[in-house]
């Protein structure tokens, strides 16, 4: 089981930070090759792991760099806001220093500061393990 | 501007009750007012999606009576103007 070991100093101010590289579906990737057309290039940001999210989220530029179409839209309740409409998109998110992959449905929405650019919620999460050891500054991501 | 999948959202309406008769909890893969199938999961539906349409949109969706929402506790989702363009 691929995992990655992060040790930060600032664990309880920042949370636990990744860095993740953004891309488009395998599939979509193989049938763009078939068809001759250029591969977008990954979006390398920051992705927190929230077990506040039931779903994950990425900024809404991020698909639009990837020239992703949406495949779905889907209601969001958050502090500030009621069933809001927000599109979601079939993405591949990759830490390939340590071969962990994901692909499912990301919903795009605007992130506000912080210089996070993704979370990893809890539809990512079911498929994990997560280890979170605050006393030591220190977080493990196992994905099957 | 027409906003991204109002056709295959209102396809969608315009079928849910036979859709819940006949694949109630599958996923249904839509393109325009066409159902193009129902599939067991959501990666099977996305794959047929790809695979007929590469990357123009289409919408896949689980057939359920009532919608799921997403539920967010953090203040980093700042919502301020529609998302839906």
């Amino acid at each position: 089981m691929p995992s990655v070991t992060i040790s930060s100093p600032d664990l309880y101010k920042e949370g636990p930070i990744l860095e993740v590289h953004f891309l488009i579906p395998l599939e979509l990737e193989k049938k763009l090759k078939e068809e001759g057309k250029e591969i977008p290039s990954p979006v390398i940001v920051k992705s927190l792991i929230d077990t506040g999210a039931s779903n994950c989220v990425v900024k809404k530029e991020i698909p639009e760099q990837l020239r992703l179409e949406p495949t779905g839209v889907i209601k969001i309740n958050t502090p500030s806001s009621k069933e809001h409409e927000c599109y979601q998109y079939f993405m591949r998110m990759v830490i390939p220093t340590h071969g962990l992959i994901y692909q499912g449905p990301f919903i795009g929405a605007p992130l506000d500061g912080q210089e996070i650019s993704g979370l990893m919620g809890r539809d990512l999460l079911k498929h994990s393990i997560l280890i979170y050891i605050g006393y030591n500054n220190q977080f493990t991501l196992s994905m099957a | 501007m027409e906003k991204k999948l109002n056709l295959e959202l209102k396809t969608y309406e315009e079928n849910k009750q036979n859709l819940l008769n006949s694949d109630r909890s599958k996923f249904v893969l839509i393109k325009g007012d066409a159902i193009i199938g129902t599939y067991d999961t959501y990666d099977d539906a996305i794959k047929v999606g790809i695979d007929k349409f590469s990357n123009k949109s289409f919408l896949v969706k689980q057939i359920l009576e009532v919608e799921p929402t997403g539920n967010f506790t953090s203040n980093l989702i700042k919502i301020v103007s529609p998302c839906l363009q």
